[in-house]
């Protein structure tokens, strides 16, 4: 049995089902609703672990969920929407959603964000304040000194920001605007295209082509992987 | 000032027409001079002016111009040209009858060259308006095919759809595994193939003019390549896809999830042209200002004559195709209208040995670093 509970928080009943009975087959444990204000309550009496929130929602705006239950909890969030929105999802991920879906999804790309999900969950219960380890990537925070396989890479200054942000940050989207101002300081639009630019220099040098540890998220940001 | 600004705005036509009426009247009355020292008659000047009152109706847009120029000219004629010179009495008995006529005849001929000059305007804005007319018929004409050749791409799917749906309801149980595995297969395939024409139609809402609207920034063409190959190897796990990356990196001026969508279809439909068993490459590469993008496969190829037709819209090579996978109309010719309205070209060519090859250019994009 599959310890984690996830809130599922859809108004349209199909998908709900459709949410629900994998959750279901997969051994999930879970509770839903259909409302904001009810998601709102049902997160803090239940507690869950993981929420699956649709931002298309009958009484409140799904934003607005995201920030009132940012007040009091960090439950990992994956954000539900249309196509083509996404505004509506750098400004769920900006408020604090940690990961989103794009209707029409699959199964599996659900199964997949849940299992991104419970691996940080995971690596959040045996953290090493000095140290970051994911596969073959290891930060030494004390020595600023980072390896891939035992190997020391040679970064600039700012790959290794970006890289120490994203290992902050693993699992979670972390939108364009968010990582320009962790690095620059400032959300000028034409830093957008240089963090593109040093962004794929950084992967190159982690010899990460086919983006299994940082993941492009067109339009959207950056992702560093749980490996 | 916006009031300011209006007045300024009128203001610089009339000042800039009056100008006009003095540079041609000056030099009338200077060519005048010429005439007057060759000897030539009165009649001759006045000729002159009356020529340069046309030409002031012809260049000025209002006919306060050309009365306004017709008085001048009549004045000028007396205080240069008749006797006593240089004032404004004429001695000779005829003259008050020779400068009435005289400006009415500029005058005459000055309104009805202004008037031409007009309808020739008016005619011209009419040709205009009944292009753009004809454009916005032509953008009806086009939406109103997309639309029934959609409706009629939307049917066949959803029957097939409700249809097992509605089978499995009713006779679910009397089905055997195999029977039961095949309809829900063909469910599954069906609406994903809705999935895609629903998204192109997304896209294809945005042309307009034939012209798409674009959000374009710096984007690195590996991430755009990646991005529509890992949405393709969702959607036919079983293919090969190869992508040949480059080492270095390659910046270009896109935007992003349009671009996205013309790799997705160009291999989308190198997926369903060509054999299962045969593999499908996307490559990149530099050629001067652009970045060339080609996806080729090992499939039938398609003959010469079809090759300017695919860019089309709902042109299909449907009618020979040899096994029942249907393609959008719409794919490449919306892929035609995003790589131009980027300032790319889209070909198609044959591949060696067999095949196709259809590729792209995007303009690269310079990035300044912000260390």
């Amino acid at each position: 049995m599959n310890e984690y509970l996830v809130l599922v928080v859809e108004d349209d009943i199909p998908i709900r089902t459709l949410i629900t009975t994998t959750l279901k087959m997969n051994d999930y444990r879970y509770i839903t609703a259909s409302k904001g204000n009810e998601a709102i309550m049902l997160s803090a009496s239940h507690t869950p672990d993981i929420i699956i929130l649709d931002l298309g929602l009958p009484d409140i705006d799904g934003v607005e969920v995201i920030e009132r239950i940012r007040t009091w909890s960090e439950v990992p969030i994956i954000v539900v929407s249309a196509r083509s929105e996404d505004k509506d999802k750098i400004l769920a991920l900006d408020k604090g959603a940690d990961d989103y879906l794009t209707k029409p999804f699959s199964v599996e790309e659900l199964l997949a964000r849940l299992r991104v999900i419970q691996r940080r969950l995971i690596k959040a219960e045996n953290t090493l304040v000095t140290e970051f380890i994911n596969g073959g990537l290891r930060i030494d925070y004390v020595s600023g000194c980072v390896y891939l396989n035992n190997n020391e890479l040679h970064l600039t200054p700012i790959e290794y920001k970006l890289i120490c942000l994203l290992a902050k940050n693993v699992g979670k989207v972390l939108t364009h605007k968010y990582i320009i101002q962790n690095i620059w300081g400032s959300s000028a639009d034409n830093n957008e295209a240089s963090l593109r630019v040093f962004m794929a220099t950084l992967r190159k040098k982690l010899n990460d082509s086919q983006q299994s540890l940082i993941q492009t998220h067109i339009g959207i940001g950056y992702r560093m992987m749980k490996l | 000032m916006p009031t300011e600004k209006k007045e300024n705005h009128r203001l610089i036509p009339i000042l800039k027409e009056s100008a006009i009426c003095l540079i041609v009247l000056t030099v009338a009355t200077l060519v005048g001079y010429a005439f007057k020292m060759f000897r030539l008659t009165d009649t001759d000047i006045i000729m002159l002016y009356i020529i340069a009152v046309l030409v002031i109706s012809i260049i000025t847009s209002r006919m306060v111009y050309c009365l306004i120029s017709s008085a001048v000219c009549v004045v000028l004629f007396n205080f240069f040209f008749t006797y006593p010179e240089f004032s404004l009495f004429a001695h000779a008995a005829g003259y008050p009858v020779t400068f009435v006529t005289m400006f009415i005849t500029a005058f005459i001929a000055g309104s009805l060259a202004n008037k031409l000059k007009r309808n020739m305007l008016i005619a011209k804005q009419n040709a205009k308006e009944k292009e753009e007319a004809a454009l916005l018929a032509q953008n009806e004409q086009l939406r109103a095919n997309m639309l029934r050749s959609i409706s009629h791409d939307l049917r066949t799917p959803l029957t097939s759809i409700s249809g097992n749906a509605s089978t499995l309801i009713s006779a679910g149980n009397t089905l055997d595994e195999p029977a039961k595995q095949q309809i829900y297969t063909d469910i599954y395939s069906e609406s994903m193939w809705l999935i895609e024409l629903v998204e192109n139609l997304l896209y294809a809402t945005r042309i307009e003019d034939g012209k798409m609207q674009l959000s374009i920034s710096v984007e690195i063409l590996d991430d755009l390549v990646l991005e529509s190959v890992k949405h393709i190897r969702r959607s036919h796990p079983k293919r090969s896809i190869e992508v040949e990356m480059r080492d270095e990196i390659v910046p270009v001026l896109a935007d992003a999830n349009l671009i996205v969508q013309v790799i997705i279809n160009l291999l989308d439909n190198a997926v369903k042209y060509s054999e299962d068993d045969t593999p499908v490459t996307i490559s990149m590469r530099k050629e001067g200002d652009f970045a060339v993008v080609a996806v080729a496969d090992v499939g039938h190829g398609i003959p010469d004559p079809e090759k300017d037709k695919i860019f089309e819209m709902f042109y299909t090579c449907g009618n020979r195709s040899y096994d029942s996978r249907r393609s959008l109309g719409l794919g490449l010719s919306l892929c035609k209208s995003i790589v131009d309205s980027h300032g790319g070209a889209i070909t198609v060519r044959d591949n060696q040995p067999k095949g196709t090859v259809v590729s792209f250019t995007l303009p690269l994009g310079k990035v300044e670093l912000h260390e």
